[in-house]
């Protein structure tokens, strides 16, 4: 494999580093055994799989610069980890070497109403962030899938979307500074509290986004909102996923800017319904999940202008939920749309493609010529309404050679996305999984300037090494 | 960048050791159930050891690794994390009410410690007492000294018949007495023996499948149980329609038939109705669904008071508060913290073990709180 070619490489810890490890964060937080390490050999994505020589979990911003120092001192890789959801392969340590886990560092300091942000540890989940910050009327906007699991250092690390990416952006929209420890071991701040700062190159949203590889982020200050007064979401089923398409283009060309454009094809819909048995139409060729949140007229108004849309572009049925509990059921039935895919196949292997909101229902087509073509199972869903597809090709490894079929498809559907105007991953980002599409979506000049940034951040190259700017 | 990455369509990456490691599979799992997990991690905010330790190694997700890595060769049965982590499992199956991929972790529990606890691998306690509730007229003597339900001979079969459990008529016989007082027409057939739950969440499930269908050849017709846990294991090996929780029994049975239900006063303490908090039983929130009834029985005796900790594990398990004194006792501590923050006068179990775990966490805590089983209230309301 290509990550194993060139820079640090880790053979097993020596035991004077071992010893070094243990005394900065003590015996019980560093794991060297097998069956130890194992769990962190992966993340949430599927195929890849590489033993890290060691689990560190420091519990302090000092305790990460002391082990940085060390690695950097002795060319040993450091693989910062959350809770090791992503989907890009971007935490699995494919030369070894340290995985740095930030689970042990979950305070909340800060929750301020008056200047409408907080202050976490990377360690702290999303869900945990966002429950806090209500109970004080005020809402952390970014909400990916894995909201529950994630960790907030690692959204920021992954730069993650979610689902309401459309009227409010992901999560680089809401970090305004944050602390992080570079990889010779000096601490930064970044950034800080201020709405507006442009003192120096902005840091802050270089660090979002860089998958592990610049710098271990430590402290994590987000912009808050306060809390709309309602919220409320419809369901519009469909014959098929790009006339769902045709149905958000619809929606956006109204003027409307609403909270959630969510879709699924069927296959997507009878998984979800399989787990979370809401009643969804399992007939239907898709579903369009829609909603919004602000005043209670304006919400109003925006629903009745998406079902009337709905309905003109030619909906097999349009459903309001009741109320909020069933509003809350139908988001977090299709935050499980990927998971729930897994009940079809052995081996989900899910995409990110993304094209502008316009492409969208040609996206849908395309990625449906491109499936029937390699024949292979694809189910679709995704964020609709910021043109962010999530094609997942199901299959058994059994089945023949039906993987290359998959990467076959999964090379086709990243050029049709680029050819649209697209990306090959809208939220999820690179990690070791789309290495290697990155420079046809970025050019040789970027790429060479990507690996300058990195050599200037980790001169000894130790931070998760063989992933972005390597 | 090095290597294949300056291409459009590069290929996705290969596993490392993938195709060797794929080819060996030691058949210690159901490939098909082994297989379901993507590791998407949505089961760590709901495992109460994760919770503990924020180890990987100590959540579902990460046992089903380990689980792999036993399968395909990587890990063998003597690594110490495998045998210590076959045991730190509560096995409370909290991660299969969230799990979108409808993974049967309780399955694959099973069979890791089936396998895991062979031998000279079973833990002292847990083979101590699969042997010892395989002495069933020991037990009914037990029972019997300590004043359990009689046994009323064969069994009838058009009456409900009451299981009596292997633990409980001995440990809390006053239970199944207070379920023959709610179910006048019960019979409580002799030579019961045991269902097997037991045996099954310790590393025996083949022997237990048999037992458990034993002793539904020996109590044809409907089978009423006290014990959350057995009533899970047995539903699930003979069909929930034969086999009832006896608090989703009287719910079912009252409603449908008020005039079945015998008048009931309402519990006061001090005066005021008593503070009622219900503690679940895992396997029979998780395993079976069953969760509203007690809470709807309690309600019309008392005041219902939701512990926020009601459905997570109290650490009882089994046999866990005896393999893992220590985790099992950190697990139950919020319930503690809550029910007297909350100022219960009762919690409410609906298994045997959960019983003598919150009351232990009760006297140790030194909680003014009383621990019954869900039919011991309802007797207080007779």
């Amino acid at each position: 494999m290509n990550a194993a070619s060139s820079g640090p490489r880790a053979a097993h810890l020596d035991p004077d580093t071992v010893a070094q490890l243990r005394r900065i964060v003590g015996d019980s937080h560093v794991l060297l055994t097998d069956g130890d390490v194992e769990p962190y050999s992966r993340d949430a994505t599927p195929l890849f799989r590489a033993r890290p020589d060691a689990v560190v979990l420091p519990a302090t911003t000092s305790e990460v610069s002391a082990i940085l120092r060390l690695a950097t001192e002795r060319g040993i890789p450091v693989v910062p980890r959350g809770a090791g959801s992503n989907l890009a392969a971007a935490t699995v340590a494919e030369r070894g070497g340290i995985v740095m886990v930030l689970t042990r560092m979950t305070a909340i300091k800060e929750i301020s109403a008056d200047e409408l942000l907080a202050v976490v540890e990377p360690g702290v989940t999303t869900a945990e962030l966002a429950d806090t910050a209500a109970l004080q009327g005020l809402l952390y906007a970014p909400d990916p899938g894995s909201r529950t699991v994630a960790t907030v250092g690692g959204n920021v690390a992954m730069c993650a979307g979610g689902l309401r990416g459309l009227k409010y952006g992901v999560t680089r929209n809401y970090v305004l500074g944050l602390e992080a420890v570079l990889p010779t071991g000096e601490v930064i701040r970044t950034g800080g509290r201020l709405w507006k700062d442009v003192a120096g190159y902005d840091l802050t949203r270089l660090l979002t986004g860089s998958e592990g590889t610049l710098a271990v982020i430590t402290e994590v200050t987000v912009a808050l909102l306060p809390m709309p007064a309602v919220a409320r979401t419809g369901v519009a089923y469909f014959d098929s996923l790009s006339d769902a398409g045709r149905a958000v283009a619809g929606v956006i060309r109204d003027g409307l800017v609403p909270a959630t454009l969510e879709f699924l094809d069927n296959r997507c819909v009878n998984a979800v319904e399989d787990f979370a048995h809401l009643g969804l139409d399992r007939q239907a060729g898709a579903l369009l999940l829609f909603g919004d949140d602000g005043t209670p007229e304006a919400v109003e108004r925006s629903l009745g202008i998406m079902a009337a849309t709905c309905e003109r572009v030619g909906a097999r049925g349009v459903t309001m939920a009741r109320d909020v509990a069933e509003s809350e059921a139908l988001l977090t039935a299709r935050r499980c749309s990927l998971p729930a895919l897994a009940r079809l196949a052995p081996i989900t292997l899910l995409e990110d493609a993304t094209v502008p909101r316009p492409k969208i229902a040609e996206m849908v087509d395309r990625i449906e010529a491109i499936s029937a073509r390699h024949q292979v199972v694809c189910a679709t869903f995704g964020h609709a309404g910021d043109g962010n597809l999530h094609p997942t090709i199901v299959f058994d490894p059994a089945d023949g050679d039906v993987r290359h079929r998959a990467e076959a498809a999964f090379g086709e559907i990243f050029a049709a996305a680029m050819d649209l105007g697209g990306t090959i991953t809208g939220e999820h980002g690179v990690g070791a999984a789309k290495r290697g599409y990155l420079q046809a979506r970025l050019g040789a000049d970027q790429m060479a300037l990507l690996r300058r940034l990195k050599a200037a951040f980790d001169p000894a190259g130790i931070l998760n090494p063989g992933k972005l700017g390597s | 960048m090095t290597g294949p990455g300056h291409s459009a369509t590069a290929p996705i990456p290969a596993e490392p050791g993938a195709s060797a490691a794929a080819a060996y599979r030691a058949g210690i799992f159901d490939p098909t159930v082994l297989s379901a997990c993507i590791s998407c991690g949505f089961c760590l905010p709901v495992c109460p050891t994760y919770a503990q330790t924020k180890l990987e190694n100590s959540s579902p997700r990460g046992r089903i690794t380990l689980m792999r890595a036993l399968e395909e060769g990587r890990l063998d049965e003597d690594d110490p994390t495998l045998q210590h982590q076959a045991g730190l499992c509560l096995g409370c199956r909290a991660c299969e009410t969230v799990c979108p991929a409808g993974v049967k972790y309780g399955e694959l529990l099973e069979q890791w410690r089936d396998h895991q606890w062979r031998g000279r691998h079973t833990p002292p306690i847990a083979g101590a007492l699969r042997a010892g509730v395989r002495v069933t007229p020991a037990l009914a003597v037990g029972g019997l000294l300590r004043g359990a339900a009689r046994t009323t001979g064969a069994p009838e079969p058009d009456r409900p018949h009451l299981m009596l459990g292997c633990l409980e008529r001995s440990l809390y016989p006053k239970v199944s007495r207070a379920a023959l007082r709610l179910i006048p027409d019960a019979d409580v057939p002799e030579g019961q023996g045991c269902c097997g739950a037991l045996h099954a969440h310790n590393g025996g499930s083949r022997e237990a499948a048999e037992m458990a269908q034993r002793l539904g050849e020996r109590m044809p017709g409907t089978i009423v149980s006290t014990s959350g846990g057995c009533a899970a294991y047995l539903a699930h090996q003979l069909g929930h329609d034969r086999v009832k929780e006896v608090g989703e029994f009287l719910l079912s049975r009252w409603d449908e038939n008020p005039a079945s239900m015998p008048p009931l006063r309402p519990i006061l303490v001090d005066g005021r109705p008593a503070r009622v908090g219900v503690k679940d039983s895992c396997q029979l929130r998780n395993g079976l669904g069953v969760f509203a009834q007690s809470r709807a029985l309690v309600g019309r005796v008392a005041e219902l008071v939701e512990l926020p900790s009601a459905g997570v594990c109290c650490g009882g398990a089994g046999t866990y508060s005896m393999l893992q004194p220590e985790m099992s006792r950190a697990v139950l501590d919020p319930t503690l913290t809550q029910a007297r923050d909350l100022g219960l006068d009762y919690l409410v179990s609906l298994n045997v073990v959960c019983t003598r775990q919150l009351a232990s966490g009760v006297r140790r805590a030194k909680l003014p709180v009383r621990v019954l089983h869900l039919v011991e209230l309802l007797e207080l309301a007779l």
